[in-house]
């Protein structure tokens, strides 16, 4: 089994991923359907996508870290001083070395009003967000319940699992209000429709054509706002640890859940965003592992398997 | 025909409220967790209600304005792990600071051969009544209620919850109270004891055992005829320790855990005779002991001369430098505040299920010996604000059991350990066979005079 597998999916055998070509062919009526079998692949988790003990136990725990980025991102993203004439109340921003330099109880107070100015910003924030790739609503009930979200759009392809989010979000009457799920393509969504936070999680590797998806996606963020994408790198470590390990030794995702040629470099995504970088700029990325134990957790390097991506739409356009 | 107006009426005043968290329960836990989230710049939005059955408002305010005069006899140790929690949630400044005493030492020694360690560190641990933990984070509630005008904390006292059911649709907990209202939850939290009716409601088995001892509370008064530090005096005696605690102006609270038959002995006795069986059980051998519990048992007229005649030949022994390895005698008890209660270790399986997380009591009791009971509390607590603060910003439903797994696997394994040391040390303890009596005298002086290993029990004792 296993060298069957490893023949499907030797990196060796693979050639490269070109997200910044379009590729040559593809309908263009719909090109962020998925085939047929992936979307059978999804349609068969639905009934267990919200158990968090079930086969999507680790997309449970994957959703815990996609908040904290997400989260991070944005309270990074926070101009603080932003509209302050006077300096008196400006808050001071020490340099990135403060805490070696400067006295611990000096530093801390830098510190807790650092925190303090970026919760009072970020409290007052009102996002829209439109979660591409839904799936069941794990996110989008997430983004949902924080108190500075006002609404969540999610699509998705697949009619089941989005039968299954629509359930579940009844069950919860803090999300009910603010989200509605819709079956349709990215295409779909109406030009104008802006949002604060587009999300592409787990959903580029699915996709036959990523970079028309990506480009689709772009054009729906707010100057502004914020396009979050989280996929895997097409390299050995990704095919190990995702495919190897994940579904067929440990199988704590189901077999077929990924495939590895769909897989797009970090480096790709930023070869992509440099074509546009009068408007977008990717403003973080960072690399993430699951430890049998101990969850999702960061790593110090976006170009070695699972990572993150921030790109965010320019309030300007610039040179 | 009347009946069935009174029905009509009663079904058109009782409301169902919906709430994110509801505490079942106004002691310690329940209180400092419901102060603890209040205080949380991430959960003070959240609507919480804390339920209790007792009259619990009208006494606290009572004492936080006109305090008894003399102590209370439900007395506890707090580490200053939990003083400093206490601070953190700016509860501590409400507390009545001098009805509480901290202190530096604390000395244990065994009830056959006197061997004894002496654990000296600063502030290893405060005494303070129960009643003014709750006083104080009551006031703090207060205060934060005034902040927060929008979201205040609510506290139903005098209301029972009658009856605990799922809603069919969203399986929320709703709670029936005798008022005649409900509430739906989000969460429950239980801090509601022992007997936890939200454990039960969740299906949690708690798994444990009685000691067959009780331990007898009262509040004593010190002799003032010498000088001692502020020290904590525990004895162990076969039937088990006796624990003299220190509290302001040469007070000591009381907690002497014994089998059941010795508990009734000594509770009937009256309460000069209780006093000084105290001062004999502080010092006297076994043997001896067994004759006084004889005497005490008929209320003989000649125990407290037998008594006073053996304490003063024990005391005559005593080289000059030894007086200090003893607690002043008990002069005086404050009259009926003896008490007790029987001593149980029990755990729960789990802390969380689906929409029920425990606390306290709820999940865990310990033997009183080490003083940790109401400690282990508090790290439950911190630990769970935590958890509900960490879930909440990562936009999960904060009653879901996959929210409140982290708080289940950090505590867990914590009280766990620390069950299992208390229940060990009873047990080693609660022996008279000579081999083990031996060892275990041999094993106290050697750690007594291993510094290393003492500053590592100290640090253990005091979560510092």
């Amino acid at each position: 089994m296993f060298r069957k597998v490893a023949i499907k999916t030797n990196p060796l055998l693979l050639s490269k991923r070109f997200l910044h070509t379009s590729p040559k062919t593809y309908n263009a009526v719909n090109h962020t359907a998925i085939s047929p079998s992936e979307m059978e692949h999804f349609n068969k988790l639905a009934a267990t996508w919200w158990d968090p003990h079930g086969p999507q136990r680790i997309l449970h725990k994957m959703n815990l870290i996609r908040m904290d980025f997400i989260n991070d991102t944005i309270k990074s993203q926070l101009k603080l001083n932003e509209g302050i004439k006077n300096d008196e109340e400006k808050v001071f921003i020490p340099g990135w070395n403060y805490k070696n330099l400067l006295p611990s109880e000096i530093a801390g107070q830098i510190e807790k009003e650092q925190k303090a100015a970026i919760a009072a910003k970020y409290d007052a924030l009102e996002l829209k967000c439109l979660d591409v790739g839904c799936g069941g609503g794990l996110l989008s009930e997430s983004l949902a319940r924080l108190p500075v979200v006002s609404s969540v759009k999610g699509i998705d392809l697949s009619a089941e699992v989005l039968r299954v989010a629509d359930e579940h979000k009844t069950l919860d009457p803090m999300v009910e209000a603010k989200l509605n799920y819709e079956l349709k393509a990215l295409e779909e969504v109406p030009k104008d429709d802006l949002y604060d936070i587009v999300t592409m999680m787990e959903m580029l590797e699915h996709v036959d054509y990523p970079a028309e998806v990506l480009k689709e996606g772009l054009a729906h963020v707010k100057p502004g706002g914020h396009l979050f994408l989280s996929t895997i790198n097409r390299d050995f470590i990704s095919w190990f640890t995702t495919i190897f390990m994940g579904e067929y030794v440990l199988k704590i995702v189901p077999i077929g859940t990924h495939t590895y040629s769909k897989y797009i470099n970090d480096s790709e995504i930023l070869e992509f965003v440099e074509d546009f970088k009068k408007e977008y700029e990717v403003v973080s990325s960072k690399g993430c592992i699951y430890l049998p134990a101990c969850g999702w957790k960061f790593t110090s390097s976006s170009n070695v398997g699972n990572y993150f991506s921030a790109i965010r739409r320019k309030e300007k356009l610039s040179n | 025909m009347l009946f069935r107006r009174f029905m009509a009426t009663a079904a058109t005043t009782a409301k169902t409220h919906t709430s994110d968290i509801v505490i079942i329960g106004g002691g310690p836990a329940g209180l400092t967790l419901a102060s603890a989230i209040k205080n949380s710049p991430i959960l003070k939005n959240l609507k919480i209600k804390l339920v209790e059955g007792g009259n619990l408002i009208e006494p606290l305010e009572k004492f936080n304005e006109s305090p008894p005069a003399n102590f209370m006899n439900r007395v506890v140790s707090l580490t200053p792990a939990t003083i400093s929690y206490l601070k953190e949630i700016k509860a501590w400044d409400h507390f009545k600071e001098e009805r509480t005493e901290t202190y530096d030492n604390i000395y244990a020694y065994d009830g056959i051969t006197n061997a004894r360690i002496q654990f000296d560190c600063p502030e290893i641990a405060t005494m303070c009544e129960n009643f003014n933990i709750q006083s104080g984070l009551f006031q703090r509630i207060k205060e934060l209620n005034k902040d927060n005008v929008e979201n205040p904390l609510e506290i139903l006292d005098k209301t029972k919850v009658i009856e605990i059911k799922s809603d069919e649709k969203n399986k929320w907990p709703v709670l029936q109270l005798s008022t005649g209202d409900s509430i739906k939850t989000r969460l429950l939290v239980g801090c509601d004891g022992y007997n936890s009716p939200a454990r039960k409601f969740a299906g949690i088995e708690s798994r444990g055992w009685a000691y067959n001892r009780w331990g007898i509370v009262a509040t004593l008064k010190y002799k003032d005829d010498a000088f001692r530090f502020p020290t904590g005096w525990q004895r162990f005696l076969t039937s088990g320790p006796l624990a003299q605690l220190p509290l302001p102006d040469n007070w000591c609270s009381l907690v002497w855990s014994t089998t059941p038959e010795l508990a009734d002995i000594l509770m009937k006795l009256p309460e000069e005779k209780f006093v000084a069986m105290v001062n004999a059980g502080a010092k006297l051998a076994p043997s001896e002991m067994e004759y006084l519990y004889k005497l005490a048992a008929k209320n003989d007229e000649t125990l407290m001369e037998e008594i006073s005649w053996r304490l003063n030949l024990f005391n005559s022994k005593l080289k000059e430098e030894e007086y200090e390895n003893y607690p002043l005698e008990i002069e005086s008890i404050v009259p009926n505040s003896r008490g007790r209660f029987p001593l149980k270790l029990s755990h729960a399986d789990t802390y969380v299920e689906e929409r029920v997380a425990l606390v306290g009591d709820a999940a865990h009791t310990t033997h009183p010996l080490a003083g940790q009971g109401l400690n282990m509390g508090q790290g439950d607590v911190k630990s769970l604000v935590k958890v509900l603060e960490t879930s909440t910003e990562r936009g999960l439903d904060i009653g879901s059991k996959f929210a409140l797994e982290g708080y289940f696997s950090e505590r867990y394994p914590a009280n766990h350990v620390l069950l299992g040391i208390v229940d060990k040390i009873h047990k080693i303890y609660s022996t008279d066979s000579s081999l083990l009596v031996m060892a275990r005298s041999l094993g106290l002086d050697a750690i007594n005079n291993t510094p290393f290993l003492k500053d590592f029990m100290v640090s253990q004792i005091s979560n510092k």
